[in-house]
């Protein structure tokens, strides 16, 4: 049971970087729009037309993917 | 946002599948979507879901939670309107321009109805040549998009989002935005680290209880205190402190919110498991501590964050305005951005556009329309010396004006100031909540003081452990989360049935209303003018007679032109000439046709009949000098109206009709709707002054509305509704909006008002039930510590579980029809 002095520590250690690895995420704005995100990885992805910057600069493949 | 799965079915027949308007009667509109054809409402719906079914991103309509918004304008976007975005100078005010020659802009996007649009404008942009990133965030409503000008310009840019619907604007970044995305990260911060907290202390905390169960040595028992001790205390001085300033605040104030108990039970019940700490006595309370912070953090966070959503995204009476204008500069007409008007500028305005600025015509005649302003369908006929207003669009023919006053000097700038001032003098509830607060905290602390008192006579070594059980036990933590958890389940379970609740409390004022007030135009009517009757003058068919209309309106942009753009014109219509103010002439057949006033057919056809009477509004059609026909249009009432006018007085509401319309047409909808009390011809000010009196009479009023006049009502009203379509001034300023065409929402919304109340009010009886019940045990030293934290939890959850069933969905609609 005297292993508890260390683990215990240990804990908040790791409990710690947790906290601080999510005020990191949060002042970076990942958190920003919630709603998105929480719809998007549910979303049924058909499309994968992504935007692709170095496909745009080829004006074969933009003038393919034009509606 | 509910995920896809929950989403509820958007495919009702009698609504149009884009935008969940009740089709017109006799409409025939359809586009194939998924192969399957849609119904639609208007061209406007037709021509966006033609254009995103044509370019295979159909999927949009599976993945959606909510309707779109109805487009404004039937007819294609004006590329011409947003080319003055194109000047750098303009364009320098919300983009950025990198060394490679990119373009980094932000737009601010009007329509945004939930999380599949934004999927559908990124991956609609993201085709477009020179479009290299395309990111929607949803919560503010803004595009960041990066692209190249020379493939394609900002211009098409805005034409492009608004060809699917959406209403695109420059954003710009100031100080008020800022400061709300500060407030909602620091909002998220405390939340995250209450919650981690709270997993945190509530691991030791379970050790703790068992430990006391089972029996522990008292060196573990420190230990277990001694780290919970700095991780609470971080929630506790990070988390919690917004309601210790908060709680300062108002105190400073003279006022006692909830906020106060709130924090005499954060901040005594963690002094007292210090002291337990440092004196290896007691009793912790480590875990409740910080589970009450993480709740009510979240009950708040939610709360704010669906308000905020729309923060700024409807913003003033500007907006409603062209950002450019054309003017008179050293004999030439040049754009300049409309901020850069003076008086005495010479402006052009052509027909279709937005009037920039109050200016007097100096040449040109043609019809204003001031729908927005005054609720009057037709417009208004200006000749040179007539002075026309912002806000207002040219519909007929060019013209050129004077420049008055600035921007500040506008009737609409004097309709925004008062709005501002009906803000001021909104009548301001009193959370019930924060009224049981006052009293709640004077009885807490003189059942505490007692009972340390008299304990001190009896036992006075457990006289400190009795006192402060008594003062953890009366904890306020259900009753604390009793309003904020029904009302956030409430706003979330409008919210997906189309209804944003945009202001705090507005639940509990609008289950309070004695009174709903109805606008005319574009509330309870459509909002755009159609055919009600032809009658037959002559002997033509009139079918025959509609197609010909239709073929010579397809020349005009006046609104009646909009009642026919549903008929099928006829084909071989030549030489169709538009004359202001009097109507259209062209060549069928070889033969002439006239249609429009009486005085313009009786021209061609001197015995034309008089007008049948003033029910409706007649256009007259002749050919030649034979007198064909009478048609009467009308702006009918929306489809729901009748029921809903009688489901809100069967709810035991007054129901009134308030309207800026000076024509019969008032009186005679109330009539056929049943409404007794109507008043007619009212400016924004009457409309203000008449509710004022209701409001003195003791009567809590209800308005419903859309237009920029009724802005400053609906910011003076207790509750007030904006309907689809409504300008941004009056979403701006109303509590409800509803994004989806149906008034059936506003029953649905009054419903959820009464039984968001009726919860309320279970979990505060049920709070103060507790306690009560509690208190006495507790003082009575009857109620071991442990005993009390878990009650207090208990009776937390409870009450967020009773709030939970306001989540259920209960459909008006489904119910009718």
């Amino acid at each position: 049971m005297a292993s508890l002095y260390i683990l215990i520590p240990v804990a908040l250690v790791f409990c710690v970087i947790a906290i601080k690895l999510l005020l990191w995420a949060i002042s970076s704005g990942q958190y920003e729009d919630l709603d998105k995100e929480a719809w998007r990885i549910l979303a049924d992805e058909e499309d994968p037309v992504e935007p692709d910057s170095d496909a745009k600069d080829n004006p074969a493949t933009s003038e393919s993917d034009k509606q | 946002m509910p995920p896809p799965a929950e989403a509820r079915q958007l495919d009702s027949p009698q609504l149009c599948f884009h935008c969940g308007e009740h089709i017109p009667a006799n409409l025939e509109l359809r586009v194939a979507i998924d192969g399957e054809p849609r119904a639609m409402c208007c061209q406007g719906c037709c021509a966006v879901a033609s254009l995103i079914a044509g370019s295979g991103l159909e999927s949009f309509y599976r993945q959606r939670t909510n309707y779109n918004e109805r487009p404004a304008s039937d007819a294609p976007s004006n590329l011409e309107q947003y080319e003055v975005y194109d000047d750098p100078a303009l364009a320098a005010t919300f983009s950025t321009t990198d060394d490679q020659g990119r373009v980094e802009a932000s737009l601010l996007l009007g329509g945004i109805s939930c999380a599949a649009c934004t999927w559908l404008i990124e991956h609609s942009l993201a085709r477009c040549p020179g479009v290299s990133r395309a990111l929607v965030n949803l919560q503010q409503s803004r595009l960041d998009i990066a692209f190249d000008p020379e493939q394609m310009p900002l211009s098409r840019i805005f034409a492009h989002i608004d060809d699917l619907g959406y209403r695109p604007r420059p954003y710009h970044t100031n100080a008020a935005r800022q400061q709300s995305q500060q407030q909602y990260r620091t909002d998220l911060r405390r939340l995250a680290v209450a919650g981690l907290g709270m997993m945190q202390v509530g691991m030791f905390a379970i050790a703790l209880h068992a430990g006391e169960i089972q029996g522990m040595e008292a060196s573990y028992q420190a230990l277990l205190r001694w780290v919970s001790l700095p991780v609470a205390g971080f929630v506790v001085f990070y988390s919690a402190r917004s309601f210790f300033s908060s709680a300062w605040r108002h105190l400073q104030r003279g006022a006692l919110v909830m906020d106060l108990p709130v924090s005499l039970a954060i901040g005594m019940a963690f002094a007292a498991s210090v002291w337990a700490t440092f004196t290896g006595t007691g009793q912790v309370y480590f875990d409740s501590v910080v589970m009450f912070t993480f709740l009510l953090l979240l009950a708040r966070f939610l709360e704010r964050r669906s308000q905020q959503r729309h923060l700024f995204t409807w913003s003033d009476a500007q907006s409603s305005l062209p950002c450019a204008a054309t003017v008179r500069r050293s004999e030439q007409w040049v754009t300049v951005p409309r901020m850069q008007l003076q008086p005495q500028d010479t402006i052009l305005i052509k027909a279709g556009e937005s009037i920039p600025v109050d200016a007097r015509i100096l040449q040109g005649s043609s019809e204003v329309k001031e729908a927005a302003f005054n609720g009057e369908h037709l417009p208004r006929p200006v000749t040179t010396g007539d002075t026309i207003y912002a806000g207002t669009v040219n519909v007929d023919a060019a013209l050129q004006a004077l420049v008055l006053v600035d921007y500040k000097d506008s009737r609409l700038a004097a309709l925004q100031r008062s709005v501002e001032s009906a803000q001021m003098s909104k009548p301001r509830l009193t959370v019930l909540a924060d009224r049981i607060a006052s009293w709640f905290i004077a009885g807490i602390l003189l059942v505490t003081v007692g009972t340390a008192l008299v304990w001190w006579q009896i036992a006075p070594d457990e006289a400190f452990w009795i006192a402060l059980s008594v003062l953890v036990i009366s904890c306020p933590c259900a009753l604390a989360l009793a309003t904020p958890a029904a009302l956030t389940n409430a706003a979330n379970a409008l919210r997906s049935s189309g209804v944003i609740v945009r202001t705090e409390n507005a639940l509990e004022s609008l289950s309070g209303c004695t009174h709903l007030l109805f606008d005319k135009t574009g509330t309870l009517t459509e909002g755009a003018l159609t055919i009600a009757e032809v009658r037959p003058l002559g002997d033509m068919q009139p079918d025959t007679l509609l197609a010909i209309g239709a073929a010579l309106q397809r020349f005009s942009t006046h609104p009646v032109a909009s009642a026919f753009s549903a008929i099928e014109a006829a084909t071989g219509c030549e030489q169709v000439k538009y004359c202001v103010g009097a109507g259209l002439e062209g060549r069928y057949d070889g033969q002439l046709y006239r249609m429009g006033s009486q005085q313009f057919c009786r021209e061609l056809a001197a015995d034309f009949p008089e007008t049948p009477d003033s029910s409706l509004y007649w256009i007259g059609v002749c050919r030649q000098n034979v007198p064909l026909a009478w048609i009467g249009l009308n702006d009918v009432e929306r489809q729901e109206a009748p029921d809903v006018v009688n489901t809100v007085r069967n709810m035991g509401l007054k129901v009134e009709l308030l309207t800026g319309d000076s024509s019969d047409q008032g009186p005679l909808l109330a009539r056929k709707l049943g409404i007794e009390t109507v008043t007619t011809n009212q400016t924004p000010q009457q409309k203000m002054a008449h509710v004022k009196e209701l409001q003195q009479a003791g009567a809590a009023v209800a308005m419903v509305g859309d237009g920029l006049n009724d802005a400053p009502v609906l910011g003076l009203a207790d509750a007030s509704f904006a309907v689809s379509g409504a300008t941004d001034l009056a979403r701006s300023q109303a509590d409800f909006v509803i994004v989806g065409g149906n008034l059936g929402n506003i029953i649905e919304t009054l419903n959820k008002a009464r039984q968001c109340r009726r919860v309320v009010r279970q979990n505060l009886v049920w709070a103060l039930g507790y306690n009560v019940c509690a208190i006495p045990l507790a003082a009575l030293g009857f109620v071991p510590p442990w005993a009390a934290a878990i009650g207090m939890s208990l009776s937390s959850l409870l009450v967020v579980g009773n709030s939970m069933r306001l989540n259920r969905r209960t459909s008006w609609q489904a119910s009718t029809y």
